[in-house]
């Protein structure tokens, strides 16, 4: 790989670099944002140790930090604060071992491809070939040779804890190196996937940990990873959707280092500073969690939970059992790659001539005259909400409409007109014969959806993955929803097809949100 | 500093005299030798030439001219684009700062606007005007280019809410010609038409996201103000010509777009959906009953 790209940094060094970016921003505030800083730190770990239990060190840090806050200098201060970074950075990076990260990335994307279609009592009849399982698209050979001038982002939609894993098989499958990404604590305590993370270039992020002192920790590490030219994956919308809807919004804090590290790389003098985004749109047929993640997006406002740990993704029976009957399918999984953008949101040519001189212009947005970068953060916050709109507009042009999307769509879409409504939580509970739906009326419908979804996906607006009659959709979407879930969203009943489980009718309608097709 | 302007007419003259007021040197860039200004200003008919030597470009054109102008000068990446212009490109109804994103690769723009009575400025008169972007720096750097003396130049963060009095202003000044010529009518329709034009332009920016409160700014009222006081205002003249029975002058694509701007949003703005009306062929005295004739509401929400 080019230019010490996924070069083993001894451990020390990395922490001493991040502790050092960190340390430099600390000294760069006055006293009362630094006091600001501080005690906010001190306040949010005291709230989240009050949940769990406490390490011996992290009480001690802690006390210090107090104790510099009511009676110590500012260099006092500073050094207790330090002292609680160090923790942080060893925990982030701690996991991270270079040496392991290399030969796993090799070996592991078919390992994991057996696991997830393991069939345990045939195992000498594992398919090992990723392509039948994962289908990859998008514009492949071009963004292999981004990967080789510049540093990559990878921006997925999020929708499932398997999305970790399948986005390290979907790189392989698509030739480009490995990248590194933060991935939950939560993640690492799974039995099964806690594996394949400490050894598929993720690093530790802890969501549990409010303070913003943790999240400028975090954002430095991250700018490390790029201007050392780790690709680095991120998922924008910083949680699965809980909807099930590709997001519309998403979180801007990993994703504005990629506009830091390309400063800091121009400012270095390097010569391969450019930093490139590439969207990425999962499309799944069926979703491993997907009956908890909606039943949490149902849940009254604002008490959702940010972080869910008993899922089906923390049993490792369900995973084995969503693996057997699900992945194990041809395409289930789409994972579309779109094309690039800067760190501003805007377009990146494929030419690379084109690109190249894209690249020299590109640097008015930041430098002076004299090609000298003009640091501003209150412009680099307004640059990255262009990025994250760019990526919001280029998700849904990445979608893959299948089967599941579009039966649910209809399906949801008869409980509205049968029930003259549209508030889904009255919808969630209407009685069951208003839920049946005859098969006759529900094919028309499909047709007419197929028609519009087909109409869109012809316009270039988004792409699909269906059998060409809207019989075979059906039969197809049955199929699936049969296979995994222990209630179905739809299911048939003599001549009628039934909406068994609106919630989960709902999760895999919401998909085609981008899309709306008139039934 | 070197302040690029896009635009050789009156409006783009009046602008380099308030740089020069401010202490900075203006470059025109001008279209043909009809539009050339007088010799004494900087300038250039090689557009280009203005977005390479000044980091901040004014453009002083007419809305349905900015695209045309934008595409000459091919603004880059390094410059800062203020539009001087009103709000709403006619016809495709986008905001005019949308344009000049659509035909350059500048992305930190802004918008000039408030009461600009081009000929009082020419002449040493003082006024003011109000900034808007998203971008500090932009502000920063207009108010730099004018404040002064004889310009004072306030700064926003409401970039669409400045583009949507723009947008509005000559729209009521065409209601606000209509109202003074209608026979029998007196300051009281006058009045009711500035104030409620007002409140149903602040009513479409808090359904588009933006600050109602630009509406009473320099943006909206105060350009207001100043078209009231200019009897000789072609949007004034347009709204009198129109009892006339004269439809062909006047905002109208304009007074379309911010209407169907409004439908998208779930709000109404029935003095202008009146003026669309009237260009299509209503009367309007009835236009003016069927609007005295609405159900009584609340003033303002």
């Amino acid at each position: 790989m080019d230019s010490g790209l996924f070069q083993a940094r001894p451990r020390e060094t990395v922490l001493r670099d991040l502790m050092s970016r960190v340390r430099k921003g600390l000294d760069g505030l006055d006293d009362p944002a630094l006091l600001a800083t501080l005690e906010d730190a001190l306040y949010c770990e005291r709230k989240r140790l009050e949940r769990q239990t406490p390490k011996e060190h992290e009480l001690e840090r802690l006390d210090r930090l107090t104790d510099a806050l009511v009676k110590g200098s500012r260099r006092a201060r500073l050094d207790a604060g330090m002292s609680l970074v160090e923790g942080w950075g060893e925990e982030i990076h701690g996991r991270f071992d270079p040496r392991l990260y290399r030969f796993a990335t090799k070996a592991l994307p078919r390992a994991l491809t057996g696991l997830l279609s393991a069939k345990p009592d045939h195992l000498r009849d594992w398919d090992l070939s990723p392509s039948r399982r994962l289908k990859v698209t998008g514009p492949l050979t071009q963004l292999q040779q981004l990967a080789k001038e510049a540093t990559l982002i990878l921006a997925p939609t999020h929708l499932s804890n398997l999305d970790s894993p399948l986005m390290g098989l979907a790189l392989y499958q698509a030739g480009l190196p490995p990248f590194v990404y933060g991935a939950g604590l939560n993640l690492f305590e799974n039995s099964v996937l806690g594996f394949f993370m400490r050894r598929l270039g993720a690093y530790t992020v802890d969501r549990l940990k409010r303070a913003s002192l943790y999240k400028e920790v975090l954002k430095n590490y991250s700018v490390m990873c790029l201007t050392t030219r780790h690709h680095s994956l991120f998922f924008p919308g910083g949680t699965r959707s809980r909807s099930g809807a590709i997001e519309t919004r998403v979180k801007k804090g990993l994703l504005g280092t990629g506009l830091t590290a390309w400063q800091e790389m121009i400012a270095a003098g390097r010569k391969d500073p450019e930093v490139y985004v590439i969207p990425l749109t999962l499309s799944c047929q069926l979703v491993l969690e997907a009956a908890t993640l909606i039943e949490d997006h149902l849940a009254e406002a604002g008490k959702q939970r940010f972080i869910i740990s008993d899922d089906e993704f923390a049993q490792p029976r369900r995973l084995a059992t969503f693996g057997r009957r699900v992945l194990d399918l041809d395409s289930s999984v789409v994972a579309h790659f779109g094309a690039p953008l800067d760190v501003l949101g805007r377009p990146v040519s494929l030419d690379p001539d084109e690109r190249r001189e894209q690249a020299l212009r590109r640097r008015g947005y930041v430098c002076d005259v004299n090609g000298q970068v003009q640091w501003d953060e209150q412009r680099d916050r307004l640059y990255t909400d262009r990025l994250a709109e760019a990526l919001v507009a280029a998700w849904p042009k990445g979608a893959h409409v299948m089967a599941t999307h579009l039966v649910a769509w209809v399906g949801w879409r008869s409980l509205e007109l049968a029930a003259g409504q549209r508030d889904p939580f009255r919808l969630i509970r209407i009685p069951t014969p208003l839920r049946r739906i005859p098969e006759t009326l529900f094919r028309e419908r499909l047709a007419r959806a197929l028609e519009a979804v087909n109409a869109g996906a012809a316009a270039g607006r988004w792409h699909t993955d269906l059998p060409s009659a809207a019989s075979d959709i059906l039969a197809q979407a049955l199929d699936r929803f049969g296979r995994y879930h222990r209630s179905r969203a739809l299911a048939r009943q003599g001549s009628d097809l039934v909406v068994e489980d609106p919630k989960l009718c709902l999760y895999y309608r919401n998909r085609l949100l981008f899309a709306a097709p008139e039934v | 500093m070197r302040v690029g302007i896009l635009g050789g007419g009156r409006w783009g003259q009046a602008l380099a005299r308030l740089t020069m007021a401010a202490g900075h040197q203006p470059f025109i860039a001008y279209r043909d030798r009809s539009e050339r200004p007088p010799h004494l200003l900087p300038s250039t008919n090689h557009p280009p030439e203005v977005s390479e030597a000044c980091q901040l470009l004014i453009v002083a054109t007419s809305a349905s001219e900015l695209r045309q102008a934008i595409r000459l000068a091919k603004p880059g990446p390094q410059n800062r684009v203020v539009v001087a212009g009103r709000g709403i490109e006619p016809g495709t109804g986008l905001w005019l700062t949308q344009v000049v994103e659509e035909e350059c690769d500048a992305v930190r723009v802004g918008a000039l606007a408030g009461p600009a009575p081009v000929e009082e400025i020419l002449n040493g008169g003082l006024c003011a005007g109000v900034a808007a972007s998203p971008y500090e720096e932009v502000r920063t750097q207009i108010i730099e280019a004018l404040h002064s003396t004889r310009y004072r130049v306030y700064e926003t963060e409401d970039l669409i809410g400045v583009q949507l009095a723009g947008a509005f202003v000559p729209v009521l000044a065409a209601l606000v010609g209509m109202a003074t010529s209608l026979g029998g009518a007196g300051v009281g329709l006058h009045a009711m038409v500035v104030s409620r034009g007002i409140e149903e332009a602040a009513r479409l920016a808090k359904a588009i996201g933006a600050n109602p409160a630009t509406l009473s700014g320099l943006a909206g009222m105060g350009d207001l103000v100043a078209v009231q006081g200019t009897p000789s205002h072609p949007n004034f003249k347009a709204g009198a010509a129109l009892i006339k029975g004269d439809r062909t002058q006047g905002p109208r694509s304009v007074a379309e777009a911010l209407v169907k701007l409004a439908h998208d949003h779930g709000t109404d703005l029935p003095l202008t959906e009146s003026m669309v009306e009237i260009w299509h062929g209503k009367d309007p005295l009835e236009a003016v009953q069927s609007l005295m004739a609405r159900k009584a509401t609340r003033e303002s929400g």
